[in-house]
């Protein structure tokens, strides 16, 4: 069994590698991180009328997320319970109810066991099908049209759980009077990567922006002079980044909510709401929050490049990726076709942005194929020791800077209590007491 | 669709010197892609173009009508000629570092159907299977089938392409990345 607190030292920012290789690791974060965390599994929009359904993964776990009759969401593990068959093999549609292919079991949208064939000659009508539906995902929490479950009845309220992350993520989820839509259909691909890079890159890393993605505003903007610009302009702006509860959030702040890089005619629209987002979200929020971010553990979005994500683990050396392209619900056709090509463009597996993030990872997975490479001790250091509070009414710990890791600590941190076996009580606790001393430091 | 799909090969109004024009022109395409002759490859489209690849998902049979997602659905390149050459200029950049240093391609464009339309231009479908290696021993395959509306140039090759429809028969992509064109 492995040793968690050799493994990662997130207070020294100090990673053993093989958290991102290990096969017992990777079994213990199925069981510990995923199966105890609450994950995301759908948007609303998703699930337009009775019956509608999308398959979904907690993890490696694939579960149906299915609309009711009565309009309520229910979730269930899709697997029969005769023989462990997928019950529905079909990514998304409308059911009336759901049939097990294998011997036919038959459930209904709630994921009740209603029918079993020959009842009678084979079973004796001695089975008791109130006890044989598919496991149900026992907690689900809809969070302004964010559809979140858990496995663990012991988990802290979905609130609870977000913390003071709440407030970064309705700079998304609450932007809007008429709320968020999604471009129908998720874009999934595969990457053979730790879950662990994309997911902490989104909650911490506007470091490699500038690197990484030099390319991909060469493909936006056509004038040299005016790319120059820009890129010193964005990488010299003043930025804040915030963790708690293992989330992160980070961002450049900007003097206007235009120019966006969807263009003219999603920025027409935008002006045109300005007011409405100030009133829904303020205007220092909207203005700030806008950047890269992780709800703990495996769900990203780009504020306002419009684009969100699950990082799937498939094993310690691989994920898969779904992503969808999140729209303001009443924007006018022309503001979301816009909306809808540039996120295309920049942020799918053909985005701009996107491709060169997948060949970071790999080759670091490939690297790590290596004996010494894995005992090569990684450096998340950036900024230790500046972290600060409340910077500008920021709730949470929130940096001055955007160039920082802070939040990749932060979610090593989290990572470190899950995987150690601590309960939800005591890392609650341990998380109050370790703020405690940091807010009496702050203030020394 | 299904009007042309049933159309019977001798009366797809395509004369054999035509067919063998397009395949000649589609071959080349391929080939500039291949060997990385960007720019010229730019210029076999013509300037309205629209170049796309929709996301795919697994359904039912009865829904099976919705399995490729539509022109306001989800997809993986949903370009227009300007953006197309901003890919290039990216490509030549020497930082897009998921082709920097670049992949290697084969591209093998078969079983090629096609048909003239009433306005003159040639809707051309054809299958395609595009084998990306890349640094020491990473590899993708990409198959499924194009679309391409086809117009008639005086200039060579002869032709250029005013539409790209591609639909890949994968529904997840086995794959990092679309860091090339197919
Ligand atoms: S496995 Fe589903 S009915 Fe037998
Ligand atoms: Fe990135």
């Amino acid at each position: 069994m492995f040793d968690v607190t050799e493994l990662v030292q997130p207070d020294q920012g100090l990673i053993n590698p093989s958290i991102y290789t290990d096969p017992e690791v990777y079994q213990g974060e199925l069981e510990r991180v995923f199966a105890r965390s609450w994950l995301f599994l759908a948007h609303d929009t998703q699930l337009a009328k009775p019956g509608s359904f999308v398959q979904t993964y907690m993890a490696e776990d694939p579960v149906l997320v299915v609309r009711q009759r009565d309009g309520s969401v229910k979730a269930f593990l899709n697997q029969c319970r005769h023989r462990g068959m997928r019950i529905c093999r079909a990514d998304e549609g409308v059911a009336r109810a759901f049939t097990c292919t294998y011997h036919g079991w038959g459930y209904n949208l709630a994921g009740e066991l209603v029918n079993v064939p020959m009842q009678d000659r084979a079973y004796h009508d001695e089975i008791d099908k109130s006890k044989w539906g598919p496991t149900q995902v026992p907690r689900l929490h809809n969070h302004k049209g964010f559809i979140f479950g858990t496995w663990d009845e012991s988990a802290p309220a979905f609130e609870d759980y977000l913390g003071d992350m709440i407030w970064y993520f309705d700079a998304l989820a609450d932007r809007y009077d008429e709320g968020l839509t999604l471009v129908p259909g998720a874009t999934k691909w595969v990457i053979d990567c730790n879950w662990k890079f994309a997911a902490e890159q989104f909650a911490s890393d506007m470091y490699h922006v500038p690197s990484s993605h030099a390319s991909a505003l060469v493909a936006l903007i056509e004038d040299p002079a005016v790319l120059a610009e820009f890129q010193e302009q964005s990488a010299a702006a003043p930025g804040r980044q915030y963790a708690g509860n293992g989330h992160g959030s980070g961002f450049g702040l900007r003097p206007d909510l235009v120019p966006t890089q969807a263009g003219p005619d999603f920025d027409a629209w935008v002006v045109a709401n300005r007011e409405q987002i100030y009133r829904r979200i303020g205007e220092h929020r909207a203005l700030a929050v806008n950047g890269h971010n992780t709800v703990f553990p495996n769900f990203s979005w780009l504020t306002i490049n419009n684009t969100m994500r699950v990082w799937h683990p498939r094993g310690p050396g691989q994920i898969e990726v779904w992503s969808w392209t999140y729209l303001p619900k009443d924007a006018d056709e022309r503001a979301k076709q816009a909306v809808r090509t540039s996120t295309i463009r920049t942020f799918s597996a053909a985005g701009v942005f996107e491709t060169d993030d997948g060949e970071n990872w790999t080759e670091i997975q490939q690297v790590l194929r290596g004996h010494q490479a894995r005992k090569t001790t990684f450096n998340a250091r950036m900024g230790l020791g500046h972290e600060r509070h409340g910077t500008d009414g920021m709730p949470g710990r929130v940096t001055d800077d955007m160039y920082t890791e802070m939040a990749a600590r932060g979610m090593y941190r989290r990572w470190a209590d899950l995987m150690s076996g601590l309960s939800w009580p005591e890392i609650t606790e341990r998380d109050k007491s370790r703020q405690q001393r940091e807010q009496e430091a702050h203030l020394a | 669709m299904s009007k042309l799909a049933a159309t019977p090969h001798t009366r797809t109004g395509v004369d054999v010197e035509t067919r063998y024009e397009i395949e000649r022109f589609l071959y080349l395409e391929a080939e500039l892609l291949d060997d990385q002759r960007f720019d010229e490859w730019l210029e076999l489209f013509d300037d309205d173009v629209h170049y796309w690849l929709p996301t795919r998902m697994t359904r039912t049979v009865r829904e099976r009508d919705l399995e490729v997602a539509g022109r306001d659905g989800a997809a993986f390149f949903d370009d227009d000629k300007a953006f197309l050459a901003g890919r290039v200029r990216r490509l030549a950049s020497g930082r897009s570092w998921s082709e920097e240093p670049p992949s290697r391609t084969r591209r093998l464009i078969t079983n090629i159907r096609p048909v003239r339309l009433d306005s003159g231009e040639f809707e051309v479908r054809v299958n395609f299977h595009v084998l990306r290696s890349r640094a020491e021993r990473h590899h993708d395959t990409f198959f499924g089938e194009r679309t391409d509306l086809l117009r008639r140039v005086p200039q060579e090759p002869g032709f250029h392409i005013a539409r790209r429809r591609i639909v890949l028969d994968t529904t997840t992509l086995l794959a990092p990345s679309i860091s090339i064109f197919l």
